[in-house]
């Protein structure tokens, strides 16, 4: 593999031999990153620390009650402007030790890559929603809360994504969760086939414009319903003059 | 002429003058064999599939149903992604939890007479996937007739798998079908079997019994058996 000629990556060093092993960069050679001595100076008491892994990743740890700013000032400043987010994801290491929550960034207009993370302790895993800064993160941002039980403050529609809406063993990707769950198959499966999946979506949720919110929650038989107000605004579906397509958004949005 | 009769009258029996009806239980009569194997003839020569396709087996069912494996020369003429129109459900791939309702329901959904395959390792007995999410073998959700083994299997091995249920169906009785394969509306959304027998059908196996989250990578952390969990 040959790295194209004139794509200014071609001091990036890869794999030293045959292990594999990635060979950090000498102390001092470095390329600085653009962003991060001015992020630095700005914030300079929500600068943690900066790290250079895997030769030229550059890692900002933020403080993480300081993570919006942070980010709202890279994604708006135009010397910086990370419009797109790669990913939101989090790690937990285990043993105790705070989850790391990972903004993956991206500016198309400068071509540059910028890893941020916040670490938050387990006792207080609460961190501010990013959705206002890029939208992106609404979907991501609830599979670190329904993997992680990371909660995201002023997220617009905090729930699970992936796990069943009442599932009740926890948060799967913690370290602290047993492989196989914390019930039994028998409970798990009992579980399962007690669920009733169109209590909790209608099809247009698996596209765009959903006809309802949850705005609650409440106790009925022991389980956990959701409170559902339902949107009307632009979402009812316009006959047109020959109804053809009227009925088909009909179709969509009816369960 | 010899006086012994061809059918044979029984005391108590339904007005039909056959034992206990014409496809009732007793000895099989002339009828009755006769009326199975058309019946069962036509069966199993037009099988319609229900492809519950999930994973990778889906590939392989697809490719079964192609030009060069043709399904269609077994009578299994066209998919039919309706339940309603369907005979034999093929569950091809995993199946993850939040999934098994809807198995079920496509299952309670198929009008009878019904078989059921199981294609692959992970619709199975859950395969490698033996983790949190995912059910252990279909089997603890609907009653299943073959299990095809593999991991995808080859389209082959779907054609004999669906060649085993037509063997199946050729050695049924009408009698018998009604009797094995009848439903209770209040078992709908419920699991096939009982406790006990999901916790058997789905228990780690093999060398996955030693494996568990806490192995040594997080110390502090007690080692979670199966039989350690909430029931």
């Amino acid at each position: 593999m040959s790295r194209e000629e004139g794509s200014g990556y071609r001091d990036v060093p890869g794999p030293a031999d045959d292990t594999g092993a990635l060979v950090s960069m000498p102390e001092g050679l470095e390329r600085a990153h653009p962003s991060v001595p001015e992020l630095q100076a700005r914030f300079d008491e929500a600068f943690l620390r900066h790290e250079v892994v895997a030769g030229d990743e550059h890692v900002v740890f933020v403080a993480p009650d300081r993570i919006y700013p942070v980010l709202e000032w890279l994604k708006t400043d135009p010397d910086q402007a990370y419009n797109f987010l790669s990913d939101l994801t989090a790690v937990d290491f285990g043993g105790g030790r705070p989850i790391q929550i990972v903004y993956q960034l991206y500016s198309i207009p400068h071509r540059h890559v910028l890893r941020v993370k916040a670490e938050v302790p387990l006792t207080d895993l609460e961190v501010e929603s990013v959705v206002p800064i890029w939208s992106a993160a609404n979907w991501l941002e609830r599979e670190v809360y329904d993997m992680f039980g990371v909660r995201f403050r002023n997220h617009p529609d905090l729930r699970r994504i992936l796990m069943p809406e009442v599932y009740a063993e926890g948060h799967p990707l913690r370290k602290d969760f047993p492989l196989r769950g914390r019930f039994s198959r028998a409970e798990q499966t009992r579980r399962a086939l007690a669920q009733a999946p169109e209590d909790y979506y209608v099809p247009s949720d698996f596209g765009p414009g959903r006809d309802f919110q949850v705005v609650g929650w409440q106790e009925v038989g022991g389980e956990p319903v959701p409170v559902k107000e339902v949107a009307t605004k632009g979402k009812a579906p316009q006959p047109s003059e020959d109804g053809s397509s009227g009925a088909a958004s009909g179709d969509r949005t009816s369960s | 002429m010899s006086d012994k009769p061809i059918i044979r009258e029984t005391p108590g029996a339904s007005g039909s003058g056959l034992p206990g009806g014409i496809f009732g239980e007793g000895t099989p009569t002339f009828l009755t064999t006769k009326v199975d194997f058309v019946v069962n003839w036509a069966r199993r020569n037009s099988l319609w599939p229900m492809p519950f396709g999930t994973a990778c087996c889906a590939i392989e069912m697809m490719a079964s149903a192609a030009s060069n494996n043709d399904l269609a020369r077994f009578g299994m003429e066209r998919m039919s992604f309706s339940p309603r129109q369907a005979d034999v459900l093929i569950c091809a791939g995993r199946v993850p939890y939040k999934l098994a309702p809807v198995l079920r329901r496509i299952w309670d959904q198929m009008p009878q007479p019904k078989w059921a395959v199981s294609m692959g390792a992970c619709a199975s007995s859950g395969g490698v996937f033996d983790a949190y999410s995912m059910v252990q073998g279909i089997d603890t959700i609907i009653p299943v007739d073959v299990y095809v083994p593999g991991c995808p299997p080859r389209p082959e091995a779907l054609i004999y798998g669906l060649i085993m249920i037509q063997e199946k169906i050729r050695g049924e009785s009408l009698g018998q079908h009604s009797r094995h394969r009848a439903e209770d509306p209040a078992d709908v959304g419920r699991p096939r079997a009982d406790a006990a027998e999901v916790t058997a059908l789905s228990g780690p196996f093999g060398n996955s019994t030693n494996q568990n989250r806490a192995s040594g990578l997080v110390p502090g952390i007690p080692t979670v058996r199966p039989g350690d969990r909430i029931p």
